[in-house]
């Protein structure tokens, strides 16, 4: 946070995404269960009227209106298991929108800090990606310049995979943010 | 929450009917052509067994898909003395790849309909939904090409409108009172309960629809 506020952006609202791994709520855990074990979710303050579901072996983002969460507790198919909370504040910087923030898994362990880069005026994916890593590579000087720690580490988000178009869309943030959750929980706490 | 009151119309005095509903309303009838997927959850998924339905929305250009949860219909002497049904539903918009999706959680289909015909939308003390629809059922799977009517010669009627928990009464009356002015040609009640056909059906669809001929 403080690397970027060192570059005189104007610092926006809080933000806050929700994300969620569930199982499948079984009757007897002796007999086969042939379903997925990996479904995933997340809501986005800044979206509230939707929410995603993501079953990573599937690669299957399904976005719904955001009462899909009352059918599926009436239902009592899915159990949430854990939840990470991604929040933290945004901030303009000319055509690009930055959210920092920290990761917290089940509201006590925070597992790490997450960077956003969202550049404005472009929304093909292609078309943004190298004037993003540049974006980032500037970023990564400027946080050892004030000698902070750290390094920013990209995740590559694995769009291909799902079938998502160019066009960036809430969908291609599920996968991202449902990508950095797993990463988190593959990390040693 | 609903409430719903249901009733069976002759496919001969369907028309008869959109010429009252045309003339109650005031407004144009709308298109309703809806895939009903139910599904099912499979064995050993969920500590008790569930459904849910997928609707695929097939009168707009681009399909409309909508998961629909029926919960429990309202109980108790007032329940029952209600002419409507009360009961739980959610209706939630979702991206077309619901079927897969829920497939992939362990449902399995057990039936799909196809419902096609029309509906008016009333908006009196509450909006309420007013459908006249053939009931199809589809023998190979998805084909809806090939769906061939559950009871032929006849259709099915809804009259629906959307409660919160606290106005229930008032929509209730209000469903029921515009079931009450389509008297003449149907009877409506709880779903579940068996009306028949009215015996005044035939003269009042004459005569409605004669009326509607000579309208300039």
């Amino acid at each position: 946070m403080k690397s970027i506020e060192s570059l005189n952006v104007t610092r926006g609202a809080r933000w806050e995404a929700k994300a969620a791994q569930y199982r499948p709520m079984l009757r007897d855990q002796n007999l086969p269960a042939d379903f997925a074990r990996d479904l995933q979710s997340i809501f986005f303050s800044e979206n509230p009227s939707k929410f995603f579901f993501i079953l990573r072996t599937e690669h299957m983002v399904v976005e719904a209106d955001s009462n899909v969460q009352d059918i599926m507790e009436r239902l009592q198919t899915y159990r949430n298991r854990l939840t990470f909370v991604f929040e933290g504040y945004q901030y303009q910087l000319g055509d690009f929108n930055l959210k920092a923030g920290r990761a917290v898994l089940n509201g006590e362990s925070i597992r790490g800090i997450v960077l956003e880069v969202e550049y404005l005026p472009v929304s093909s994916i292609e078309k943004s990606r190298t004037l993003l890593q540049e974006f980032v590579e500037l970023w990564q000087d400027v946080i050892s310049k004030h000698s902070l720690n750290g390094k920013i580490s990209h995740l590559e988000p694995p769009f291909g995979s799902y079938l998502l178009s160019d066009t960036y869309s809430w969908q291609h943030t599920a996968v991202q943010y449902t990508n950095m959750m797993t990463h988190f929980l593959s990390q040693r706490s | 929450m609903e409430c719903i009151m249901q009733g069976i119309i002759e496919t001969q005095h369907v028309e008869g009917l959109a010429v009252l509903l045309q003339g109650l309303c005031g407004s144009q009838r709308q298109a309703v052509k809806i895939h009903d997927l139910c599904l099912k959850s499979g064995p050993n998924l969920g500590q008790v067994p569930s459904e849910m339905h997928l609707m695929c929305d097939l009168s707009h250009q681009e399909p409309r898909w909508i998961v629909r949860h029926v919960g429990g219909a309202m109980r108790g002497a007032g329940a029952e003395q209600m002419p409507a049904l009360v009961r739980s539903v959610l209706n939630c918009r979702i991206s077309n790849n619901a079927l897969r999706f829920f497939h992939s959680l362990g449902y399995k289909l057990d039936h799909e309909l196809l419902q096609t015909g029309f509906k008016f939308q009333f908006h009196k003390v509450v909006p309420i939904t007013v459908s006249v629809t053939s009931v199809c059922k589809i023998p190979k799977l998805h084909m809806i090409e090939e769906a061939v009517p559950i009871t032929p010669g006849l259709q099915l009627v809804e009259v629906s409108a959307s409660t919160s928990g606290d106005n229930y009464t008032e929509v209730a009356a209000a469903v029921s009172g515009l079931a009450e002015q389509l008297a003449p040609l149907l009877h409506l009640s709880k779903p579940g309960v068996l009306t028949g056909v009215v015996p005044t059906a035939s003269a009042a669809a004459s005569s409605l629809t004669s009326r509607a001929t000579k309208v300039p």
